[in-house]
């Protein structure tokens, strides 16, 4: 799929921009703290309801305006061109409209703009806690299968309210907490076993791509191994029952699949702990290439693959390494320091101060 | 600036029903100060009466006027062996609008939900296990809503009364009457799958 055109009102430092995009690779450049990111940013609102940097909505909106105002003209991969229009007032609800027609709900709109970020951040994919890795591998589940959002938000749903229940027990469970401690127990094992299946197969269908993307980036092939690591055998229901006692005392849930790992290794040691910085960088964009590959392959998305700043932390060889690794879908890149020599990008923008200028390529 | 005592309570008052918060109080506030005095004054004595004469009813927890039970646990005519429990009075209506349903009912007022501090105790449940064993109920249909929450709920009901001896059974969820299979999504789809149905072409 490709992104045709943005037009943004009051977003992030941007005033009122309008933004034509190229097929191909686009490269975003401009000094720091002029608006490259932003662009991505909104681009990345679009597909996922949300800023990729974990920034609030309210944060979107420019200082002293009262809403923000996103347009974009987006190709689906079969030729379907579709207008996106969304609003993101201060206060009250975001408004979305799909070719003029107010989407019902907000969630109607994930699935019709699909993307792959790259940011810098990701190093924490390899270096931070396990929650970061089991978000990475729903999001790669819910973009390769989409009925799978409704089971995680079921799973977050009941784990929310299993564990209201366990604190209002206060450490002690009478007959009647026992029965209803077992009803939510029942609900848990079922999503949670569900939920479960499907990251082992997913994840299984990553591991060799992110091998091969590894080798690419890191330019010296390693061993790469992912591996789910379970906080239960076989039996949910019969490992919720035995840690009873445990999570009654702690108010807390203590097995299920949000206490689950995903181990990652370099050459059989953990990458976490013993891998350097350079391979570390070249493990998380192993990560986000293996995701992007899988969801690809399976034919269901050709997500835009939007790469932040992240050409700035290779060496020159690793930097064109990656590059000639991405698909060959529509590319939009931000750089403070330039490109890569060998890149030869088919559109440049520039961002002067939340302005956008085309430039001959 | 900040209110007078006698608007800000008025807007307090507001804002602590469901759904207000406090903008929409402010609004509502403004809109009944502005509106002519015997159109405020007809909501209130609305209120006042409404409270005056409905109560919950003793034996199913409906609403109820003019009598310690309502009129559908009154009407003689109805079917004491079938019981369909609902989660709110709001659900009653609806199962009454199909004219189907000739049994009673028994209101749980709310649904199992642990975050918002809803418990067995919070819900008429053993009320209900009295019900069933004091009355002659055959069968009890669950027809608490097809979220997580209701579905809990159910599970929990199953549980209280399957020792009782009692059959139990739960409404069936699928697709909507007249409507199209490709704008169902894919839950309600999925779980029309799992209860399909055979077909059966008769005694011939």
């Amino acid at each position: 799929m490709q992104i045709r055109s943005l037009h943004l009102t009051n977003w992030r430092s941007y005033e009122s921009s309008d933004v034509e995009f190229g097929d191909g690779l686009t490269a975003i450049v401009g000094e720091n703290g002029q608006g490259k990111t932003n662009l991505l940013e909104a681009i990345g609102w679009l597909a996922g309801l949300g800023s990729f940097r974990g920034a609030p909505d309210g944060a979107l909106i420019r200082i002293g305006a009262d809403s923000a105002i996103l347009r974009a003209v987006v190709v689906s991969g079969d030729g379907r061109e579709q207008l996106i229009e969304a609003e993101l007032p201060r206060i009250g609800r975001n408004r979305i409209q799909v070719n003029r027609q107010r989407l019902p709900r907000m969630g109607d709109l994930l699935g019709v703009v699909q993307v792959t970020v790259f940011s810098p951040d990701d190093l924490e994919l390899v270096k931070g806690g396990p929650g970061l890795r089991r978000g990475w591998l729903d999001a790669a589940l819910v973009s390769r299968h989409p009925k799978y959002g409704a089971l995680r938000s079921d799973l977050e749903r009941v784990l929310k309210q299993r564990n209201a229940l366990l604190r209002s027990a206060g450490g002690r469970l009478d007959a009647d907490a026992e029965f209803t401690l077992d009803v939510w127990d029942s609900k848990l094992a079922t999503t949670g076993t569900a939920l479960r299946t499907a990251r082992v197969e997913l994840l299984d269908e990553m591991v060799p791509r992110l091998g091969e993307a590894y080798d690419v980036v890191a330019r010296r092939p390693a061993a790469v191994a992912a591996s789910y690591e379970s906080s239960w055998d076989d039996d949910l229901s019969a490992a919720l029952m035995t840690a009873r006692g445990h999570d009654v005392r702690r108010g807390v849930t203590t097995v299920g699949p949000h206490r689950d790992e995903v181990r990652l290794s370099i050459g059989a040691a953990p990458a976490r702990t013993h891998a350097s910085q350079g391979e570390q960088r070249s493990l998380a964009l192993a990560l986000r290439l293996g995701a992007d590959s899988v969801v690809r392959a399976s034919g269901v998305a050709q997500p835009i693959l939007l790469l932040d700043d992240v050409f700035s932390e290779l060496d020159p060889h690793r930097a064109a390494a990656l590059l000639d690794a991405l698909p060959r879908s529509q590319r939009l890149l931000t750089s403070a320091v330039g490109l890569p020599t060998p890149a030869r990008p088919d559109q440049v923008l520039y961002v002067v101060d939340g302005a956008v200028r085309v430039a001959a390529a | 600036m900040s209110y007078s005592v006698t608007v800000q309570e008025l807007i307090d008052q507001l804002g602590r029903l469901p759904g207000i918060g406090p903008k929409s109080a402010q609004r509502v506030a403004f809109y009944l100060l502005k509106a002519p005095p015997e159109d405020a004054l007809r909501l209130s004595r609305a209120i006042a009466e409404a409270k005056e004469k409905v109560s919950f009813c003793d034996r199913c927890f409906n609403l109820s006027e003019g009598g310690e039970e309502c009129a559908i646990c009154r009407d003689p005519r109805r079917e004491s062996r079938l019981l369909c429990v609902v989660e709110d009075s709001q659900d009653i209506v609806a199962v009454e609008r199909t004219q189907e349903f000739r049994g009673r009912y028994h209101v749980l007022q709310g649904a199992f939900s642990p975050i918002d501090g809803i418990g067995v105790d919070q819900l008429r449940v053993k009320e209900l296990m009295t019900r069933v064993g004091e009355e002659d109920v055959e069968e009890v249909i669950v027809a608490t809503n097809p979220n997580l929450e209701g579905e809990a709920t159910a599970a929990l009901l199953v549980k209280y009364l399957k020792p009782m001896g009692v059959r139990v059974t739960r409404l069936a969820s699928g697709l909507p009457v007249g409507g199209d299979l490709e704008y169902a999504d894919e839950l309600t789809l999925g779980r029309a799958l799992e209860g399909r149905q055979l077909l059966d072409a008769g005694d011939d």
